[in-house]
């Protein structure tokens, strides 16, 4: 059985990758990363422009302040590493189905045959090339190995001048020269090696497998096995997560819109990226945000269609917290994306254009937080008689014909223009010929709310009714009115009606 | 001269800057600033050419601004209360949707009734309607509608008083901007001219005559009404033509022309043989029912 090929994509220093991820303005500072409070907080990673100060991980911050006066720290953020790390997988996760996490900025992935995507003559080192320039532009420096087991891909990303290619089967002869550190350097065992004098992994291969494990025990037999290239641990795919997830603690806690905003943009805006990547668009945003001194509150954004435009995303969410304002100083946040596939549509050559759908959802998400989702959409008719009436449901238009067409011809109706609510009137009736009283004369209640809406008064100068209107008789509350429609002279044409239940005169309708 | 120059732009879309370069140092200094680009060129002479023009399906209006109501521009149609602005607009929106285009009413007054737009011959599925509750909420959506594609944009401001005033003039010019940039008709329906000098054609709707059928011992019915829409701005057009504007309601068979006025005493009730001919919709599906 062909041996399997293994890429490992390694973010040397993570927390200061993940830290400069989300903070990229820091990259030309002399930046710390430190792990602990107070006095007892240490350096964990250093930038280039740290190191040439001498600062060093494991040194106290207050060290490192006196060997660079201009050091820049920031604490270990947990959030940033989480989505960088995220960053990292869906990066690796584009060109391979099969991706493990294997934590800390590092992932593995297996790109058995993806090589032949590369028709050079080094079809390896130019997939190795590939993954580095995408983890790039994802704003993670990483660096990758390709070798036939995890151990040796990892170690092979390891080193300098990267992409590093193990051929398959080559891997104990490719770690032999390394020094022991590379092979585990975070277990003791290698200090306990290295003062036996063995010092190359080469050195400790040749050593007799019996003899280290009886002196060693279980971790020492491992590490054996490793050191002569085998390493049976398969890859574990992950499972995609369902939502996308960005986000980071805050310096200092933000107790202004405008600062988190700013912030925040910066967020949506990796998290749009990460999206596009997939080829995804949000149908859901939703916003945590952890409170000073503690507390967290969790805010949601249904969109009505699938969007990664920022900037409408950042207008939903100023909405949401201008409408309700989280109480407390926010120390930190993050924004899960619930992935949906963008609309697509297929454009005409001779009908008329289609609207664009990424467009139509940013409009639509717009015009929701602009009037709230209940006064936008396209209207039906209910199932009924009474006019006022109707329901909306979500704008979302077929494809348009092929070919254009010419315009219907009108219908040249005489609309009536519904006012809603109906508009409460009194109304004069004199005896008609039959047994109803017709309206004679129109008159407006001087009330304030009256006063603010169209007024509807005067003498009628003819009136059509009436025109009986029953609905739901079977009710506890039907509906009973007689309905007229009146000329008023001067004024227009309206239409009016009685509840027969109370006698209360209403118009709801201007022909207009 | 400059004509086809605009031509060899629009033919050779590579060399069109070069081109538009060359057009614009052949024009006076003074007009140098007026040439953009090419597609502002090409739409000047699409607008010379009539071919910008957005067929409305009202016969009132495509006379009066040969074919329809012109891309890229704010048209302001003013009426009163019953002068057939509502009815207009839905006629409009109905010749949109049913060319398979999609269109926008911004609805300040909240006056829409679905059964009437439907009535009217609007495809509600490609239909959007936004009730705004102040003007200033209807300036941003219709900009919003404007920016998101939307062929034509229709805003009813309602009957007076209308909520938040007429607006600044720096709003309208804004939205006819963005008309302008795409391409799209902005349709705007008041009660009183708003929009100043942003509007590049005002329309104004007189009131209109109702038609009543009865009397005499019949009942009335309201058969429609009359009334004439005057241009009263477009840019290369003589101001003050008219043409007349026929309605008629939904049973009622379309009046000829509207008959006199009768006198104000209707007394009769509808016969009952004749009470299916209800004059709305919903009233006509009573009667069936």
């Amino acid at each position: 059985m062909a041996s399997p090929r293994i890429a490992c994509l390694l973010l040397p220093l993570f927390p200061l990758a993940a830290r400069l991820r989300s903070e990229p303005e820091l990259i030309r500072e002399a930046l710390v990363v430190v792990e602990g409070n107070g006095n007892a907080a240490r350096v964990v990673a250093a930038t280039r422009l740290a190191r040439a100060a001498s600062v060093r991980p494991g040194l106290t911050l207050t060290q490192a302040r006196a060997l660079c006066p201009k050091l820049v720290a920031r604490p270990r953020d947990g959030e940033c590493e989480r989505t960088a790390q995220e960053a990292l997988l869906e990066v690796a996760e584009s060109f391979s189905p099969r991706v493990e996490d294997a934590g800390e900025g590092i992932v593995y992935l297996d790109v058995d045959g993806i090589e032949r995507h590369y028709p050079g003559s080094t079809p390896e080192l130019d997939l190795g090339r590939a993954l580095m320039n995408a983890a790039d532009a994802a704003s993670l420096p990483a660096r990758a190995g390709i070798a036939s087991s995890k151990l040796a891909a990892r170690v092979a990303a390891g080193l300098p001048e990267p992409p590093v290619i193990v051929p398959a089967g080559e891997e104990a002869a490719f770690l032999a020269p390394l020094p022991l550190q590379r092979l585990a350097p975070e277990v003791d065992v290698a200090d306990t090696l290295e003062r036996w004098g063995v010092r190359s992994v080469g050195d400790f291969a040749r050593l007799p497998p019996s003899r280290v494990a009886s002196r060693l025990g279980r971790l020492g037999r491992e590490l054996h096995a490793t050191a002569r290239g085998l390493d049976p641990r398969p890859l574990m795919p992950r499972e995609p997560p369902p939502v996308f997830h960005e986000g980071m603690s805050l310096e200092w806690p933000l107790v202004a819109l405008e600062p988190f905003l700013f912030v925040g943009r910066a967020a949506l805006d990796r998290l749009c990226q990460r999206l596009e990547s997939r080829g995804f668009a949000c149908i859901r945003l939703v916003l945590e945000l952890r409170l000073e001194p503690d507390g967290h509150q969790s805010r949601s954004v249904d969109l009505p269609a699938p969007t990664r435009d920022v900037k409408t995303l950042l207008t939903l969410i100023r909405l949401e917290l201008e409408a309700r304002p989280p109480g407390a100083p926010v120390a930190g946040f993050a924004f899960l994306a619930y992935p949906d596939r963008p609309r697509e549509a297929q454009l005409s050559m001779h009908g008329p254009a289609a609207l664009s759908p990424d467009k139509l959802a940013t409009t639509l998400a717009r015009l929701f937080a602009l009037l709230g989702p209940d006064r936008v959409g396209s209207p039906r008719p209910v199932n009924g008689h009474r006019p006022e009436r109707f329901s909306l449901v979500d704008f979302s238009p077929p494809p348009p014909p092929e070919v254009r067409r010419e315009p219907r011809a009108g219908r040249g109706l005489l609309s009536v223009r519904v006012l809603r609510p109906p508009l409460e009137i009194e109304v004069l009736t004199a005896a008609g010929n039959g047994d109803a009283e017709t309206p004679v004369e129109i008159r407006q209640p001087a009330t304030e709310e009256a006063a603010k809406r169209t007024s509807v008064e005067g003498q009628v100068k003819v009136a059509s009714g009436p025109w009986g209107l029953e609905e739901e008789w079977w009710a506890d509350d039907p509906t009973g009115r007689d309905y007229w429609d009146v000329e008023i002279a001067g004024r227009g044409l309206y239409r009016i009606y009685r509840e027969r239940a109370t006698g209360t005169w209403y118009a709801d309708g201007i022909y207009d | 001269m400059a004509e086809p120059l605009m031509r060899r732009i629009l033919e050779e879309p590579g060399e069109g800057s070069a081109a538009l370069r060359l057009v614009r140092s052949s024009l006076p200094e003074a007009l140098r600033s007026h040439v953009q680009s090419a597609r502002a060129l090409d739409r000047e002479i699409k607008d010379a050419a009539g071919e910008g023009a957005f067929p409305t399906a009202v016969p009132a209006i495509d006379r009066l601004l040969d074919g329809g109501l012109p891309r890229g521009q704010l048209v302001e149609l003013v009426g009163s209360r019953t002068s057939g602005r509502f009815s207009t607009l839905l006629a409009v929106l109905a010749a949109a949707t049913s060319v398979g285009e999609a269109a926008a009413l911004v609805d300040l007054g909240d006056g829409l009734d679905p059964d009437a737009a439907l009535g009217a011959g609007v495809d509600l599925e490609r239909f959007l309607w936004a009730r705004p509750a102040r003007l200033k909420e209807a300036l941003a959506a219709t900009e919003m509608l404007i920016a998101g594609g939307f062929p034509l944009v229709a805003l009813d401001l309602g009957n007076p008083p209308v909520r938040g005033g007429r607006g600044v003039e720096a709003a309208w010019l804004r939205l006819a901007r963005a008309a302008r940039a795409h391409d799209s008709v902005l349709l705007v329906g008041s009660p009183y001219r708003v929009s100043g000098t942003a509007a590049g054609v005002v329309l104004k709707a007189g009131r209109v005559r109702a038609a009543w059928r009865g009397g005499a011992g019949s009942p009335w019915l309201l058969a429609g009404g009359a009334s004439q829409i005057v241009l009263e701005k477009c840019r290369g057009r003589l101001h003050g033509q008219a043409e007349d504007l026929t309605l008629a309601t939904a049973a009622v068979p379309r009046p000829e022309a509207p008959p006199a006025l009768p006198g104000p005493k209707p007394q009769t009730r509808p016969r009952e043989e004749e009470r299916p001919a209800a004059v709305t919709p919903f009233l006509r599906r009573a009667a069936a029912g």
